[in-house]
C-alpha cells in the first residue's frame, strides 16, 4: 500500500524570482512549514535544502513528523507553476482605427502587442515585423463587412500575412473578417502551405457592438493556454478560495512579464463559484524597454528627486535585474512602479472595477513580498480605488499559483482549506469613502467609531483624510462611519457599519478622491505624497 | 592565495564539494553570472530586401560578406517573375532585361507578396555589406529574418548591444571604475574596440565614431547616452554614404558602476587580440582560441544594486532574513568587503561568477 505523502513542495518559478514553499502534514491537515525565494535561475533544490535545514533546526519534531530527512528532499512530491515566457503578437489592420481596436482587445491578454496599419507602416515594414524572430503570432482581422477605411487594403494585407505564414512555418496566424476567402490570401500562403495547419486560426470579425470582441479575446487567450502557468492559475485559485471562505475574493498580481486580476464570488448553495479574470502583459512591474510614458507614470508616484533620465536608468535596471535593489530607496521605487502597474491593470479591467468591493483582496507578486505591510496597503489603496471595505492579504509564500495548477477542483479546495490560514498574510483592512469634498474644506466631515471586544475607539474625520488605525492581525471589529453629508461607501449613505479584520498594517481609513487627484505641480505633488508615505514607511531609515 | 572555508580561491565549488572541502553554505542561492560562453552561435538580423550572400553550411572568414543590406529599404510594386511558379515570397527578383529604357523600375529586390496580380518587393538604392565579424560556419540563412553563424571561439557576455555588429582589436584605455571623456579618445583608437570602464558620455561616443573607433565596451550606459547612440545610428543609416561599423557592448545596465573585476581580468587578458561585438547574444567574441582566460574565484561576490553597487567582497555565509533600510525584510548573506568584518547584504543584490 502506498503511503500518503506527508510533505509537499510548492515551486513558483517566476520570471524574476523562484519561490519554494514547504508544506507538511504532521497530523490530519497540511501546514505551511516555511517558504523562501531566490533570484530566478537559482536551482529550486538549493532553495529547498536551505529551507528544510531551517525547519529541522527550528522544529525537529515537525521535521521528523513530515519526514524531512537530509538526502530525501529531492524526492518530495512537487506542485510547480511557472511564468510562461512572454510572446509577441503583431496586430495588423487596414487602418489606425481597426488596429487600435485589435490592440485594445489583445491588451487584455498575456500577449505583448505590436500594432501596424497601412497608415503607419509600408508593406515591407509590416513584412519585417511578421518575420521578426521574436514574433510568435500575427493577427489580421477586419469588420464584417469591412469598414470604408479598410476595404482598399484588405487584399494587400491578406497577401502579406499569407506570404509571411508561408515563409515562417512556425508562425501562428489569427485571421478573421473573411480574410481566408480572399484570393490574395491563397496566393500568399500557397497551395501547399508548410507547417501545422492548426497554426492558422479563425478569429471573429471586429465587432461593432459592446462585448462582441470577447470572442477574439478568447481566441487569443486560447493560444496561450498553459495549465502550468501560475498567472493563468490564479482564476482557479480565486474561485476555490471564494467557495471555501464563502466570500467575494479578488486576486491582483503584478509580475515581471505581466499582471492579472481575478475576481470570484461564491455560488448559490449547490452551485459552482463564479469567476472572471484578465491577464495582461501591460500589468508587468516594468515592461520591456521602458519608455517616457512609463517613466512619467512611475515618477508620478515618487517623492525622491530623480529626473526623467535617472528614473529611466533605474527602471531599465529594475527590468534587467528585478530581484535586486529591494531595500531602502529601491523598495520605494519598486512600490512606485507597482502602483503604476496596478493602475494600468485597473484601467484595463473596468468591468471588474465596477463590481462591489470584494470581501478579501489578495496581492500577489514579488514586488509586494518584502515591503512594509502599511506601504503595500497604501499602494493598493492609491491605485485600486473603489469605495467600500475590503480586507487585504498577501500571498507571501507564493502558493496561489502552484495550488491553482491542481486540475481537480475538489482536491484544490481540500488543500486550500488546510493552508488558507497559513498562506494568506493579513495586511489589514481598507475602508474607502468618496464624495466628502476636498482636503481644503476645513472642519470635520464626521467620525469613525471602531468597536472591538467591547472597546470603542472614536476618530474625527476630515475631508481627504488618510489614517491608519491599530487593529491587530486576527482581530475583528466593526467600523461605523457617521458622516454629516452623504458619501459613497459602496452606496450613497451617511451612516454605515462594516465588519473589518486586522492585519500587520491595521485599518486604513481613506477619504481621498476617486479617482485620486494629485497636484500637477511636481513639488506640491511630492509634498502630498511625502505626507501620505510618512504614514506607511518607517521614518528613521530610508 | 586566499582560502575561504577550506576552498582555495579559483577552485571549482562543485569539485571542491565532491572532494569533501567545506563550501560556504548558501552560495548556491546567489544568482551565477556566466562571464565567458562558448562555442558562440551568433544571429545577425537581416530585413526584407537584404540579400544573403552565404549559404547554409558555408565556412566564412572574418570580414567575409554575409549579406548585402539596404540602408533605405522601401516597397515597390512590380509585375513579378515571368514564370508564375518562380513567384515565391522571400526569393530574389531581378528586373527582366526586356524592360523599356528609362522605365523607373528597380533592378532587383525581394519578393514580399502578391496582390491583384502584381508583386510587392522590398528594394532600395543604397547598399552596405554585412561582414562576418568573426570566422565561423553559417548555420542558418532565413531571407528577411536572420543569418546564423557558429564558431568554436569564446565570448564575454554582456547585457545588451547597441548598433553593430563590429570587429577590431581590443584596447583597454581606462580602469574598470574609470570614465572616458571625449578628449581622451584620439586616432590611435581607429579600428579598435575600446574598453572604457564604468561610464562614457555621449560626446565621447560621438568622437569615437568620428575617429573610426569600431566599438566600445562599457559597464553602464544611461538612457540619455543610449538615445544619442540610437539616433546617431539612425542618422548614419539614412546618410548617403553610411558610417563604418560601430557597436557598444553594455556589460551591466544603466546605472553607473565599475566593470566587475573577473570580467575586467578577462578583457585585460584579451587586450590586443581581434574581437567582435555581436548583439544576439549580446557579447564580445574573442576571435582567438589560444588566449588563456582567467577563471573567477568561486567565493567572489559583487553587489548589483543600491548604494554599494559594484563593490566586491568575499562570501561568508547565509545571514537569514534580515531587516534593511525602509523596514524591508530580505533574505541576506554575509559578505566581507576588503577584509573588514562581514556585513549582511540582500541575496538578490549579489551576483557570483562562473
Amino acid at each position: 500500500m502506498t503511503r500518503a505523502p506527508s510533505a509537499l513542495v510548492a515551486v513558483d518559478a517566476g520570471a524574476a524570482t523562484t519561490a519554494v514553499a514547504l508544506l507538511g502534514r504532521p497530523a490530519e491537515r497540511w501546514r505551511l512549514a516555511g517558504s523562501m525565494a531566490a533570484p530566478a535561475g537559482v536551482d529550486p533544490v538549493d532553495i529547498l535544502e536551505v529551507l528544510a535545514a531551517r525547519v529541522r533546526a527550528a522544529d525537529p519534531a515537525l521535521a521528523d513528523a513530515i519526514g524531512l530527512q537530509p538526502g530525501e528532499i529531492e524526492a518530495l512530491p512537487r506542485l510547480v507553476s511557472r511564468s510562461a515566457a512572454p510572446r509577441t503578437l503583431v496586430a495588423i489592420g487596414a487602418s489606425r482605427r481597426s488596429v487600435a481596436i485589435l490592440e485594445s482587445i489583445a491588451a487584455r491578454t498575456a500577449w505583448r502587442v505590436v500594432g501596424a496599419s497601412t497608415e503607419t507602416h509600408d508593406p515591407r515594414e509590416m513584412t519585417e515585423l511578421a518575420l521578426r524572430a521574436d514574433v510568435s503570432a500575427v493577427l489580421l482581422t477586419a469588420g464584417d463587412p469591412p469598414g470604408p477605411d479598410e476595404r482598399a487594403s484588405l487584399d494587400d494585407l491578406a497577401g502579406l500575412v499569407g506570404a509571411a505564414a508561408r515563409r515562417r512555418p512556425e508562425l501562428q496566424v489569427i485571421v478573421g473578417g473573411a480574410i481566408r476567402r480572399r484570393r490574395a490570401w491563397v496566393e500568399g500562403l500557397g497551395e501547399d502551405p508548410p507547417g501545422d495547419p492548426d497554426r492558422i486560426v479563425e478569429a471573429p470579425a471586429i465587432g461593432q457592438r459592446r462585448h462582441a470582441d470577447e470572442g477574439l479575446r478568447a481566441v487569443l487567450e486560447g493560444l496561450l493556454a498553459d495549465p502550468g502557468d501560475g498567472r493563468q492559475a490564479l482564476r482557479a485559485t480565486a474561485a476555490s478560495l471564494a467557495d471555501l471562505l464563502d466570500r467575494r475574493v479578488e486576486i491582483v498580481e503584478v509580475g515581471h512579464n505581466g499582471g492579472a486580476r481575478a475576481v470570484a464570488a461564491p455560488g448559490a448553495p449547490g452551485d459552482e463559484p463564479t469567476s472572471s479574470a484578465v491577464t495582461t502583459a501591460r500589468g508587468a512591474l516594468v515592461p520591456p524597454d521602458p519608455d517616457d510614458a512609463l517613466v512619467d507614470q512611475v515618477l508620478a508616484w515618487t517623492t525622491g528627486s530623480l529626473d526623467r533620465h535617472r528614473m529611466g536608468d533605474r527602471l531599465r535596471d529594475l527590468r534587467a535585474t528585478p530581484w535586486s535593489d529591494g531595500a531602502g530607496e529601491g523598495a520605494r521605487l519598486r512600490l512606485a512602479a507597482a502602483r503604476a502597474a496596478l493602475a494600468r491593470i485597473a484601467a484595463l479591467t473596468p468591468e471588474l472595477s465596477a463590481l462591489p468591493a470584494p470581501d478579501l483582496t489578495i496581492l500577489s507578486g514579488g514586488c509586494f513580498a518584502a515591503a512594509p505591510a502599511a506601504a503595500v496597503v497604501l499602494a493598493a489603496a492609491d491605485a485600486m480605488r473603489r469605495t467600500g471595505a475590503t480586507q487585504l492579504a498577501a500571498d507571501l509564500a507564493r502558493l496561489l499559483g502552484p495550488i491553482g495548477t491542481i486540475e481537480d477542483p475538489v482536491e484544490r479546495r481540500t488543500l486550500l482549506a488546510d493552508v488558507a490560514g497559513d498562506l494568506l498574510v493579513p495586511l489589514g483592512s481598507v475602508v474607502l469613502a468618496a464624495g466628502l469634498g476636498a482636503r481644503h474644506d476645513d472642519g470635520s466631515v464626521g467620525r469613525l467609531v471602531l468597536e472591538q471586544d467591547g472597546a470603542t475607539t472614536r476618530r474625527e474625520l476630515a475631508a481627504g483624510d488618510l489614517a491608519f488605525l491599530d487593529l491587530a492581525p486576527g482581530a475583528t471589529a466593526t467600523a461605523t462611519l457617521e458622516l454629516r453629508e452623504a458619501a459613497r461607501i459602496g452606496r450613497r449613505t451617511r451612516h454605515v457599519s462594516v465588519a473589518v479584520s486586522g492585519g500587520i498594517a491595521g485599518l486604513l481609513v481613506d477619504l481621498r478622491d476617486i479617482p485620486l487627484r494629485l497636484p500637477d505641480r511636481r513639488d506640491r505633488r511630492r509634498s502630498v505624497l511625502t505626507a501620505w508615505s510618512a504614514l506607511a514607511w518607517p521614518v528613521d531609515d530610508r | 592565495m586566499s582560502v575561504v572555508g577550506g576552498v582555495p580561491a579559483g577552485a571549482d565549488l562543485d569539485a571542491a564539494a565532491d572532494a569533501g572541502a567545506v563550501v560556504p553554505a548558501g552560495l548556491s542561492l546567489i544568482r551565477a553570472r556566466a562571464i565567458v560562453i562558448g562555442p558562440v552561435e551568433a544571429t545577425f538580423t537581416i530585413r526584407p530586401g537584404d540579400r544573403p550572400l552565404v549559404a547554409h553550411g558555408e565556412a566564412v572568414v572574418r570580414g567575409a560578406p554575409l549579406a548585402d543590406r539596404l540602408r533605405n529599404a522601401r516597397t515597390e510594386v512590380v509585375g513579378g517573375p515571368l514564370d508564375a511558379d518562380a513567384g515565391i515570397p522571400g526569393t530574389e527578383w531581378a528586373a527582366p532585361p526586356s524592360r523599356r529604357h528609362g522605365e523607373a523600375v528597380p533592378e532587383r529586390g525581394e519578393l514580399l507578396f502578391q496582390s491583384g496580380g502584381r508583386w510587392r518587393i522590398g528594394t532600395g538604392d543604397h547598399h552596405e555589406p554585412l561582414e562576418a565579424p568573426f570566422a565561423g560556419i553559417v548555420r542558418e540563412v532565413r531571407p528577411g529574418t536572420a543569418i546564423g553563424l557558429r564558431s568554436p571561439v569564446r565570448a564575454v557576455l554582456g547585457r545588451e548591444v547597441l548598433a553593430g555588429p563590429s570587429a577590431g582589436r581590443l584596447e583597454v584605455i581606462a580602469p574598470r571604475d574609470g570614465e572616458v571623456r571625449a578628449s581622451e579618445i584620439d586616432v590611435s583608437g581607429t579600428g579598435a574596440i575600446l574598453v572604457v570602464g564604468a561610464h562614457i558620455d555621449a560626446e565621447a561616443i560621438t568622437r569615437a565614431r568620428a575617429v573610426g573607433v569600431r566599438g566600445i565596451v562599457v559597464a553602464s550606459l544611461g538612457v540619455k547616452e543610449r538615445r544619442d547612440v540610437l539616433a546617431s545610428a539612425k542618422r548614419g543609416q539614412a546618410a548617403v554614404h553610411g558610417l563604418p561599423p560601430f557597436a557598444i557592448l553594455v556589460l551591466d545596465g544603466a546605472v553607473r558602476r565599475p566593470i566587475a573585476s573577473p570580467v575586467m581580468a578577462v578583457l585585460e587578458a584579451v587586450a590586443g587580440c581581434p574581437v567582435a561585438i555581436v548583439d544576439d547574444p549580446p557579447c564580445l567574441v574573442i576571435d582567438d582560441a589560444e588566449v588563456e582566460l582567467p577563471v573567477p574565484e568561486p567565493d567572489l561576490v559583487r553587489v548589483l544594486a543600491g548604494p554599494m553597487a559594484g563593490v566586491e567582497g568575499r562570501w561568508a555565509g547565509l545571514a537569514g532574513p534580515h531587516r534593511f533600510p525602509g523596514g524591508v525584510v530580505l533574505e541576506a548573506g554575509y559578505v566581507r568587503f576588503a577584509g573588514r568584518a562581514a556585513v549582511a547584504v540582500p541575496l538578490g543584490d549579489l551576483e557570483r561568477f562562473t
